[in-house]
């Protein structure tokens, strides 16, 4: 490489300085995308990234508050370099898509990336992904749990541009606006997008005309390689070895008897690691299809995890990553398969990724948490005939891990939502929420016991409802560690106003009428080490603080309360 | 003579200030006891009798910033608390609304704090208000009196209600702080419907058990300290500052503790204000810089920024405060190599024990203080006024060892490297900070504080394009004097979910005179008359399906106060996120502040109106710009005469600070002492 040979001309405190530089920018796009952007799901859930790559698509910086946007926009990238070679690029072009098969994720993400031009010569390229609220398709909000192919998912954009040398695709933004439930909402979210890839451009100017476009490029190759080499040094720790990990999804939400095996076998050799994945169920009808992005985000999360977490994040981290995703499963679907819910497929991805390695990282490698992130959704009229609808995601309990118990109903892996408080709720709907509490003896048992789950208990007050439940850990359990047991699965049902229950299949569509009751219970985490070897101490203190009961006390952990 | 007296109780040092009846300021710094920072007070007083000659019966104001309610929970030293609650939500504490804050940790930690009432002590109530707030289920007072009997038995010294709805209807609540006083008159009491009147049940859970747990702390600490003062013949009410940037007496600031929790930080931004004020500059940035950390905080158009949830020992709390942001950068942030072989500083820092190599107190690796030393920027005779001699030799070693050597760099760059890297980091955070909340720093003026930011001053500005910098006469008590310009505030709020649409104006009227009845009462309790009161009426105002509020001043003297409102509204948002609609909005929480401006404003300058000898000599320092040492003027601030004029390359020097003008920079001493240094034509960047 003759990168290393300027490299060693570079000033060591100039490269630092850029490093900086270029995350601040980064930040600062990712600030304005957050503050300017419309939906309540950026908002309030961060669902949106910005990165600034190089000009051959390698990333620069990114910033995103949720692991699920990690190295996500580098398909879209290399689609777009491929469609449009930079030597081609001008000044005021912009290119946007949204398709999972041309470099997407799933369509709500839209992606727009502009490339940084200083006197003439493309430097490097800005772009943001947001999750709009709406792309059109069979229901609104543009995620339906029973779609069975992407063309019930919303409106699908290839790889375009939308703005070409300054002058905007009006033929485009007119199909755009025409296709989706709330078109202003939609281009004021897209004006966020374009105005942090412009913020950028303008910066990174700023930036070329301090040091010159080659020098920075030399900078920029420097960071990647450093990044790369502390990245493999990390890896390099681990024990050389394949190290295998099977966890379940319950079901597509179609075909509810048929559970979903996410098989990975991880490679770590000679500073490289490679994550595959032969053995993983077929790709399915349902939406749990998870294009290759979404592995890419998940291993890019692990390798983050499990390494030294002060090298700075760019492509260099990325590089000693490879994937094996075969064919027509499930990591990599082909057309026409739906894939609006892969979010739970990442974060099952993301766990087995990471519960690989608990062979031999015991001590930084916790328990599996229960990986769930239940969406549920009521929808109804209010007694003065408005329509509502309203959602919560809720999240189960966190694995144990040598030294420390799990965390109870707490977000993990590649999310992290907030839950709706109950008072939200019976503010925005006739519902009435009458329980949110610690699941007792849900947290898988061990020396460190995993955390516990929720219990929440709704009561419909008026009318008809329909709920949509989205569940996941109602068929396999977060597997303990060392000697620690699983973690309690989930489980929801519905006690009907006229008497009955109705166990809900992880998944389900239906019906609720004023009366009827929904008592949720997500699922634990797994227990980490001998629950004989916790001491008595602690069990007591569970027991008086109501975590697990009298008979757990005795039965997992073989202690009778001593008071 | 009359004298009004402020002193700030920081973990390293107790900052007094004297202000006697013709505005003249005398100021002293005293190490803070640590055991027992009371026991700084009785030193202050001491200190003014002997030194100053202040009689205690001529102190007509004496107000106080302190550190307890924070350090109460830094140090886990709150009361046992049991907290009662509705049946079925007991958990709610533990619960919290399940995002964690390190998203790459897989070991991960409660984000809760489960530590305030873990499960055995909490208990639920029969009892249950709608979301309209009318009763459903009435208070069962049997459940009650079973709850409180075994906390009591228990042992608990406090105890936190907290039930649904109370924000809309305090009947349950308050019902069950008379079932605890007739019962159990010792333990104290925190309503939720009275400490965070407003919706979402974990938040105001929260909140008020953060109260009731330092509630009998800040209440001892305080009393003692009213007591000390009132043995030592001071007849004035003791007076403390507030987290959101005015003061109360103390006697009302400990019946609701969990306001306390920014009292320090906020004095140091009502004194950033101050020296704003009498500059004529309304829009700043302050920027404190001090060994282990870097306080940001914005004023805008002469108001500090609140915000309406701040950080309490890593906790989320739902309690307004002043908007202060820390970043992990200070003088004693330590310089290391990464594993690719990088320069980085911080965000460990050596603190104050070993501290910097130069302090000669064992440290050895290289710190930000060790390449201001070897850059010639602190002249290691005269650092804290010469109350500590610095070591070049040991500086000179630490930087060459720990960095030079492995990095193949010279001392000088070495040196030059760290100051470079830590400036970036520092300025990528400020911005970062001011644009997130829509604020362009170009437009701003820096307010460099602490012993450090003026010191960095220059290079930060550059970076953030800033033109204009004011460093105050003593950057590094502004706290202490920000105290004795802070008005005396009170606040109350009400939980108000209704549409603007439609919405009748006196309806709003209403409710906004029951909350001025609430703070009247509190003023009156302070003596404050009427007449000087100024009353603020503010709106949490959001569009209709949105869960972020902004809070907009309402206008009762508009037309139409609604219509103004939405109007206003509608140009917050546009000015906070970037846009706006016209969509339907809503208002959530209205808001009285009472204020009252008190004292007199500090007249006499600190700087000679007519030149001394202020120039103490040159010495040569290395910048990012010049590339080689360059000769700096250096000048001893105090005999700086007003109107005096330098240009960078010069150093300033005085007890509290240096601060250091780069070439490309020309600096004045204004009317009030303070020093202007503005970009002296087009300036590069580094």
């Amino acid at each position: 490489m003759t990168s290393r040979t300027r490299a060693e001309a570079l000033d060591p405190i100039t490269v630092e300085v850029v490093r900086y530089k270029l995350d601040g920018i980064a930040n600062e796009m990712q600030s304005t995308l957050l503050r300017s952007s419309f939906s309540p799901i950026v908002k309030e859930g961060l669902d949106a990234s910005a990165s600034l790559f190089a000009p051959d698509g390698t990333t620069l910086s990114q910033s995103c508050s949720i692991p699920i946007h990690l190295a996500t926009l580098i398909p879209a990238v290399a689609k777009v370099l491929e469609t449009w070679p930079v030597d081609g690029m001008r000044d005021g072009d912009i290119y946007i898509l949204n398709d999972p098969y041309t470099g997407g994720t799933h369509l709500p993400d839209i992606a727009v990336i502009m490339p940084v031009l200083h006197r003439g010569k493309v430097i490097a390229l800005s772009g943001t992904m947001t999750h709009h609220q709406d792309v059109g398709g069979m229901s609104a909000g543009s995620v339906p749990t029973n779609a069975t192919e992407i063309y019930q998912e919303g409106l699908r954009i290839p790889p375009l541009k939308l703005r070409d040398g300054g002058v905007f695709n009006d033929t485009l933004i007119k199909m755009i606006r025409q296709n989706v439930r709330i078109p202003d909402t939609v281009m004021g979210d897209l004006n966020a997008q374009v105005a942090a890839c412009q913020g950028a451009a303008r910066r990174l100017a700023e930036l070329a005309d301090g040091y010159g476009h080659n020098q920075l490029a030399s900078i920029f190759d420097e960071l990647l390689q450093r990044s790369e080499t502390m990245t493999r040094k990390a890896l390099a720790a681990i024990p050389e070895g394949t190290y295998r990990f099977v966890d379940h999804l319950d079901n597509d939400g179609i075909e509810l008897d048929k559970p979903i095996r996410i098989e990975v076998a991880v490679t770590v050799r000679g500073g490289d690691i490679e994550f595959d994945f032969e053995g993983t169920s077929p790709q399915v009808k349902g939406p749990l299809n998870c294009v290759p992005s979404g592995s890419l985000a998940a291993a890019c999360f692990a390798v983050r995890a499990l390494t030294d977490p002060t090298i700075p994040t760019n492509g260099g981290c990325f590089r000693p990553i490879r994937l094996r995703l075969p064919k027509g499963t499930i990591v990599n679907p082909q057309e026409p398969a739906a894939v609006n819910a892969r979010t739970s497929t990442i974060k099952r991805i993301t766990g087995c990724m990471i519960g690989a390695l608990a062979q031999v990282l015991p001590e930084r490698v916790p328990a599996a948490s229960a990986g769930e992130l239940l969406v549920i959704a009521f929808g109804g009229s209010q007694p003065d005939g408005n329509r509502y609808v309203v959602g919560e995601l809720i999240a189960g309990g966190s694995g144990a891990s040598a030294g420390l118990d799990g965390v109870d109903v707490i977000e993990t892996d590649a999310t992290n939502c907030m839950n709706l408080p109950a008072e939200a709720m019976e503010m925005e709907a006739p519902i009435r929420v009458h329980r949110v509490a610690l699941r007792q003896d849900s947290g898988g048992a061990g020396t460190f016991r995993g955390g516990l789950g929720v219990v929440r208990e709704y009561e419909i007050l008026d009318g008809e409802v329909s709920l949509s439940h989205r569940g996941e850990r109602h068929f396999s359990s977060a597997p303990g560690l060392d000697g620690g047991s699983a973690g309690a699965r989930a489980h929801s049902v519905i006690r009907r106003a006229g008497g009955g229950e109705e166990v809900v299949p992880s998944k389900t569509v239906t019906t609720l009428r004023k009366g009827d009751r929904l008592v949720i219970e997500t699922a634990g985490g797994g227990g980490y080490g001998d629950p004989r070897a916790r001491t008595a101490a602690q069990v007591r203190e569970d027991v008086r603080n109501g975590k697990i009961s009298e008979d757990a006390a005795r039965a997992a952990y073989g202690r009778a309360e001593q008071e | 003579m009359e004298f009004e007296i402020g002193v700030d109780i920081g973990g390293t040092f107790t900052d007094v200030v004297c202000r006697n009846g013709n505005g003249a300021m005398q100021l002293v710094k005293i190490p803070t006891t640590r055991s027992n920072p009371s026991a700084g007070v009785k030193a202050a007083m001491d200190y003014m009798r002997r030194e100053w000659r202040v009689s205690p019966d001529e102190i007509a104001r004496f107000v106080h910033g302190t550190t307890v309610a924070t350090n109460a929970v830094i140090e886990a030293k709150g009361a046992r608390i049991g907290l009662l609650t509705t049946k079925g939500f007991k958990d709610v504490l533990e619960i919290g609304r399940q995002m964690r804050h390190s998203v790459y940790d897989l070991v991960l930690k409660p984000e809760t704090p489960v530590f305030l009432a873990p499960g055995a002590w909490r208990k639920e109530v029969d009892e249950r208000l709608t979301a309209t707030g009318d009763v459903l289920v009435p208070l069962d007072e049997r459940s009650v009196v079973h709850a409180i009997d075994e906390l009591a038995a228990a042992g608990v010294e406090a105890i936190a209600v907290s039930y649904l709805f109370s924000f809309l209807n305090p009947a349950h609540e308050r019902r069950t702080r008379e079932i605890v006083a007739e019962r159990h008159p010792r333990i104290m009491v925190s309503l939720s419907c009275e400490v965070d009147p407003a919706f979402r049940e974990y938040e105001r859970t929260c909140v008020t058990a953060f109260d009731a747990y330092i509630k009998p702390v800040v209440g001892r600490y305080l009393e003692r300290m009213e007591q000390d003062l009132a043995e030592d013949r001071v007849r004035t009410p003791l007076q403390i500052m507030q987290s959101r940037g005015g003061i109360s007496a103390s006697r009302i600031a400990r019946q609701r503790p969990v306001r306390l929790f920014l009292s320090g930080p906020a004095a140091g931004v009502i004194g950033g204000l101050e020296v704003g004020r009498a500059a004529g500059i309304e829009d700043l940035i302050t920027v404190d810089i001090g060994g282990t950390s870097c306080d940001i905080a914005l004023i805008s158009g002469g108001r500090p920024l609140i915000r309406a949830e701040g950080a309490i020992g890593g906790y989320s709390v739902r309690v307004p405060m002043v908007d202060v942001n820390a970043i992990g950068s200070g003088g004693g942030s330590i310089a290391w190599i990464d594993g690719a072989g990088s320069l980085r500083v911080g965000p460990q820092s050596a603190g104050s024990e070993p501290g910097p190599a130069c302090y000669g107190r064992g440290g050895e690796r290289a710190t930000v203080t060790d390449a201001s030393v070897v850059l010639g920027y602190i002249d290691p005779a005269y650092f804290a006024a010469g109350s500590l001699e610095l070591s070049p030799k040991l500086a000179r070693q630490a930087i060459e060892t720990v960095i030079a050597r492995p990095l193949g760099l010279t001392l000088d760059h070495a040196a030059l490297g760290i100051h470079r890297v830590l400036n970036a980091q520092m300025a990528e955070a400020i911005r970062l900070v001011s644009i997130g909340r829509g604020i362009d720093p170009r437009g701003y003026t820096l307010l460099p504080l602490g012993g450090g930011g003026p010191l960095h001053a220059t290079a930060l500005a550059r970076e953030l394009g800033i033109r204009r910098i004011a460093v105050p006469p003593h950057p590094g008590v502004l706290s202490a004097t920000g105290l004795l310009s802070a008005p005396i505030e009170h606040e109350s709020s009400v939980a108000f979910p209704r549409p603007l649409a439609n919405l009748d104006w006196p309806e709003v009227a209403r409710a906004l005179s029951e909350r001025d009845e609430a703070c009247a009462r509190l003023m009156r309790s302070e003596d404050v008359p009427a007449a000087r009161t100024q009353i603020f009426y503010f709106a949490d105002v959001c569009y209709v399906g949105q869960a972020y509020h902004l809070e907009i001043p309402l206008r009762p003297e508009a037309a139409n106060p609604i219509e103004a409102l939405y109007r206003d509204f509608l140009a917050a948002h546009d000015r906070v996120y970037g846009h706006s609609t016209e969509g339907a909005a809503r208002i959530v929480n209205l808001r009285s502040i009472h204020r009252s401006a008190v004292g007199r404003p500090t007249t006499t300058v600190t700087a000679p109106s007519r030149g001394g000898n202020a120039l103490k000599g040159t010495r040569d320092i290395l910048t990012a710009d010049s590339g080689r040492f360059v000769p700096a003027q250096v000048y001893d601030r105090s005999a700086m005469a007003i109107g005096t004029e330098i240009r960078g390359p010069a150093i300033v020097e005085q007890p509290d600070t240096t601060t250091l003008i780069e070439p490309g920079w020309r600096a004045t001493v204004v009317a009030d002492g303070t020093l202007v240094i503005t970009a002296d034509g087009k300036t590069e960047r580094p």
